[in-house]
């Protein structure tokens, strides 16, 4: 709409100047013709002409062929005040894929990466698949209340209008606790636009949440004296219910001595490891 | 009810008329948590040049006066003069060029919903900040939406968000037992710890008394004013069952909430 006005106006402006080029009526009509004059003596050489004006820049060339990638960048945000997150499988791939579902008992891989918080297997599983097409491991850990690195990833082109994001990273604070997303659906971005997700927690329901210094790998355990990657990953699956369900919050030991007693007297969490949902945002950007 | 609304709506179309385009948002708020109740709101129209909070960045000072003690310009508090978001937005109901605001004041009270009209003088984006009490420094956020040019009825669900300004000690500010270390002052709003908000009217219980603090703890009378980090989801107030004693003045079955906490609904008239 801007253009067609700016070119309107800009033709207006040149009619007006060819109106100004025009006769300007004053002269009258022609006499008659006088006597043929005698032969005019040669005139000179004239001078040699000043130098033509340089021709105009050419016409951008096309872009070069790259495979015609779509290329996304996927940033993740922190919310918490005191959980950091494990490193982050972010995984773009076609519908049908999940690597995990509500309800259901968690693969290896979501075990691996919730109670540990290594999401490498989570990584492998989801390149198993037909509808698998890019993934990057964070490979670092993100803070509390900070924002992560830009990542970027590149699917084919043809595949843009049938994407979906996956991501999943481990509160190390909790014995099995993710956030993330959970095959999002990002088709048809236009190059340019982008899109945030504001994330909840799930249980991977693989580790009974007892909130000890032996079972989570993450700095408040490692202050107790536990932590690590020995306090990480356990095959034995001793949890209420072996199904990923959303997370209903750490207990900690606050108010264990309270009159309530609805706090957890053996857990080695405090208070401030308490979080609300959501827990990251996510924003995925198309930038080609 | 129905026409006093329409009487508003009138006002406003006569009084925009010398500008054009200008786009009246019906904005409603709906407070849906049990116990906590929303200081005047900030409702800011703006440009991209604008960002009132960004979780994991550091609080400006303007929102530590509104998380902190629900102040958002002179009027409410002449202290907060030059520190505010008066000070950083500009004048209030004028079009400053990158923004315009306005601070719908009263209390929005635990349940309750309020509607008003407002002008965005044709800014793109829209943020709404409140202070919940009683809490140290939390606050509900509308975090800079694009906002809506087809006509029709538009919902968004707020979180709770901590400003980080202010460590959740969760003590009442009426108590006179307790001062801020090394300073000697009062419990209260803005720059120094307690719990503000906690005799409101809106209130749902009158709050504790004995508390020995949360996230900061009473050593001989005294509590710090600490800061918690950048602006980050709220991990949710704490309280207990021990009205005259235990951690915290706030009550565990009555003050706490979880996401979300406010809905917005936004009404874009038909032009």
């Amino acid at each position: 709409m801007k253009n067609s006005i700016i070119k309107l106006s800009t033709l207006l402006l040149l009619s007006a100047l060819i109106v100004a080029c025009g006769d300007d009526g004053d002269t009258g009509p022609a006499g008659p013709q006088g006597a043929a004059g005698m032969d005019g003596a040669d005139g000179m050489d004239g001078a040699d002409g000043a130098d033509g004006a340089d021709g105009a820049d050419g016409a951008d060339g096309a872009d070069g062929v790259n495979g015609n990638s779509a290329v996304y960048t996927v940033q993740i945000t922190n919310l918490t005040h005191a959980q950091p997150f494990a490193p982050a499988a972010v995984i773009l791939h076609e519908s049908g894929f999940y690597s995990f579902m509500d309800g259901q008992p968690a693969s290896m891989g979501i075990e691996v990466m919730a109670e540990g918080g290594d999401p490498s297997m989570v990584i492998d599983e989801a390149m198993n698949s037909t509808d698998f097409l890019d993934a990057q491991n964070s490979g670092g850990i993100l803070p509390p209340s900070s924002m992560g690195d830009v990542m970027t990833l590149v699917v084919p082109e043809l595949d843009a209008d049938d994407l979906r994001l996956t991501i999943t990273t481990m509160l190390v604070n909790t014995n099995d606790a993710f956030t993330g997303l959970n095959a999002a659906n990002v088709s048809d971005m236009a190059v340019g636009d982008s899109k945030t997700f504001m994330t909840v927690t799930w249980d991977a329901g693989t580790e009974a949440n007892t909130e000890t210094a032996a079972t989570m790998p993450g700095p408040a355990a490692g202050a107790a004296g536990g932590g690590g990657a020995a306090a990480g990953y356990d095959p034995t699956r001793d949890d209420l219910a072996d199904a990923v369900r959303l997370h209903t919050g750490v207990t900690t030991s606050a108010n264990a001595t309270d009159p309530s007693r609805e706090g957890l007297a053996t857990s080695v969490l405090g208070e401030a490891h308490r979080f609300d949902n959501p827990t990251s945002r996510v924003v995925i950007t198309r930038t080609r | 009810m129905k026409f006093s609304k329409l009487a508003g709506a009138t006002l406003f179309a006569l009084a925009s008329v010398s500008t054009t385009q200008a786009v009246t948002l019906d904005i409603e708020i709906t407070n849906l948590t049990q116990a906590q109740s929303f200081t005047p709101r900030l409702v800011v129209a703006h440009d991209a040049t604008v960002d009132a909070f960004e979780v994991g960045e550091t609080a400006s000072t303007a929102l530590a006066w509104l998380a902190e003690a629900g102040v958002i310009d002179d009027a409410q508090e002449p202290a907060s003069s030059g520190e505010n978001f008066e000070a950083v937005l500009g004048p209030v109901d004028t079009d400053n060029g990158s923004n315009t605001w306005h601070r719908f004041g009263g209390l929005v009270a635990p349940k309750a919903t309020l509607s008003y009209p407002f002008d965005t003088m044709d800014k793109p984006y829209l943020s709404i900040l409140s202070m919940m009490i009683p809490t140290n420094d939390a606050f509900v956020g509308l975090d800079s939406i694009m906002i809506p040019t087809e006509p029709g009825t538009y919902t968004y669900y707020l979180n709770a968000y901590d400003a980080g300004t202010e460590l959740n000690d969760e003590l009442n500010s009426a108590r006179t037992d307790v001062v801020e270390a090394g300073t000697g002052n009062a419990l209260g709003g803005y720059g120094v710890p307690g719990v503000a908000g906690g005799g409101a009217p809106t209130r749902i219980v009158d709050l504790g008394m004995g508390g020995t603090g949360v996230a900061a703890t009473v050593m001989s009378g005294e509590v710090e004013d600490g800061t918690d980090g950048p602006v980050h989801i709220h991990r949710n107030a704490l309280g207990d069952t021990d009205n005259a004693g235990g951690a915290s003045d706030l009550d565990s079955t009555v003050h706490r909430w979880l996401n979300p906490v406010a809905r917005v609904v936004i009404t874009v008239p038909a032009s």
